[in-house]
């Protein structure tokens, strides 16, 4: 990651002008943006100045538009401030343990993959009846836990994962679509042997489709890499992607 | 230095005195649910919303559709505008061209792109056409100026004409780094010209 940097600090300009078209390349910068202190305090004022030429493009809007917008606000309800994620920002900037805002964005990860799998389980029960019940045992585990970390092609991975019932569940986002004739292949690399656990399917919006793997132990990490269509059964690339469950 | 050059080296939205704390404060009323505070705020922003949708936009009515997506969307989430990062102007101007550069580069306008040539053209004009207008268009203008030409046309392609910088370099037959480094310094030239913090 280290050697991005550099590339990825110049695009401060394009970002806060809305310039990089390309939603990987956001993604990445994005997370760049949330270690890189300076980075956020140059994108600050670059984005504060793009406000102002659009101060300048000022024009006097079409009348009736004023009494449709406030008869959409009276029927709309409002969204909830963001729990407490950016307060401490005025407090004093920079001073939040790392872990809290990794148990923050767990959370946040949990809730999604909850949301989606919910979603999922109500609206596929016919064909994966048994599946879905075990997605379901697993979010409910009492030691379930979410870890959500970037790949190094970019994108971002989330792994929903219970030792008491030996089982994950794998998510994913924004990771670069593949040539015809590769696929992403999930593994289980403990230290007995690496284990393959499934193909990521494409799903909605860039997701992949939730992968149930069971025989997780005490161990384990969770790889994933790119082979050839159809899967292997040992990784024959280096993994874009390395999360270790922690017991 | 005057008062004014003062208060804009320090706060640097380039409205009127005072007018952006207001509109910070018009704001935090907008998430407690005032609407009458959505109403006040509505009409010091609807016409710089409007006018930076229609000028990326182009079409009116998908323009004023726009605008309005955007101003609604400033009454839902007006509970996550963060003072610690910006102004509520800024806030606002933020969302406002992000939705309007969403507009233009979704599939819709995907399947029109000799359309592409027009907002090319008018990128260019329309910066000369309309920051006469106040001063403080003639700031902005004053500001523009200052710009190498490269860094103008890269800047207000990608930022009024809602081009992603590979278009931008596609468009002015330059290398992709050469356009981001433009994008970049450019903006920090106006943000000192500016007086932006």
């Amino acid at each position: 990651m280290r050697l991005l940097h550099p590339d990825l600090h110049i695009l401060t300009g394009a970002y806060a002008v809305d310039a990089i078209g390309d939603d990987t390349e956001r993604d990445r910068f994005e997370r760049h943006l949330r270690r890189c202190k300076p980075c956020a305090g140059e994108v600050r004022g670059l984005t504060g100045t793009a406000a102002r030429l659009g101060l300048a493009a000022s024009r006097p809007p079409p009348p009736q538009m004023r009494g449709r917008v406030l008869a959409a606000v009276a029927r709309t309800r409002q969204l909830p401030p963001a729990t407490d994620r950016h307060s401490p920002r005025g407090a004093r900037p920079g001073r939040v343990p790392p872990l809290a805002w990794a148990v923050a964005a767990a959370s946040l990860a949990a809730i999604l993959v909850l949301g989606v799998t919910v979603f999922r389980i109500q609206h596929q029960l016919d064909q994966a009846r048994s599946r879905d019940r075990a997605i379901a045992a697993v979010l409910a585990a009492p030691d379930a836990r979410v870890i959500t970390q970037g790949t190094s092609v970019g994108g971002t991975a989330t792994v929903v994962f219970s030792l008491a019932r030996h089982s994950m569940i794998f998510t994913s986002a924004g990771l670069p679509p593949l040539p015809s004739g590769r696929v992403y292949e999930l593994w289980l690399m403990g230290p007995p042997r690496v284990r393959p656990a499934g193909l990521l399917a494409a799903g909605p919006a860039g997701r992949s489709v939730p992968v149930l793997a069971g025989g997780v132990v005490r161990g384990d990490q969770v790889g994933l890499t790119v082979e050839p269509a159809g899967g292997t059964s040992q990784p024959t690339t280096t993994p874009v992607l390395v999360i270790p469950l922690p017991s | 230095m005057d008062q004014r050059e003062v208060r804009s080296a320090g706060l640097g939205s380039g409205l009127p005195e005072g007018r952006d704390q207001d509109l910070d404060r018009l704001l935090t009323l907008v998430a407690r649910g005032d609407e009458s505070a959505f109403a006040s705020l509505y009409d010091q922003l609807a016409g710089p919303v409007y006018g930076l949708v229609r000028r990326v936009v182009r079409d009116p009515a998908q323009s004023e559709e726009v605008a309005q997506e955007v101003l609604l969307e400033v009454w839902r989430a007006a509970s996550r505008f963060d003072p610690s990062r910006g102004s509520a102007v800024t806030w606002v101007m933020t969302i406002a061209h992000r939705r309007a550069v969403d507009r233009v580069r979704s599939a819709v306008a995907a399947a029109e792109r000799e359309q592409k040539t027009s907002r090319l053209l008018s990128a260019r004009d329309d910066v000369a056409e309309t920051v006469e207008a106040s001063l403080e268009r003639e700031r902005v203008r004053r500001c523009l100026d200052g710009l190498t030409e490269l860094q103008r046309e890269s800047v207000t392609l990608a930022y009024y004409g809602g081009y992603s910088y590979r278009e931008v370099a596609g468009l002015l037959g330059v290398a992709l780094g050469t356009i981001k480094t433009r994008i970049r310094d450019g903006l920090i030239r106006l943000r000192d010209c500016m007086g932006v913090t």
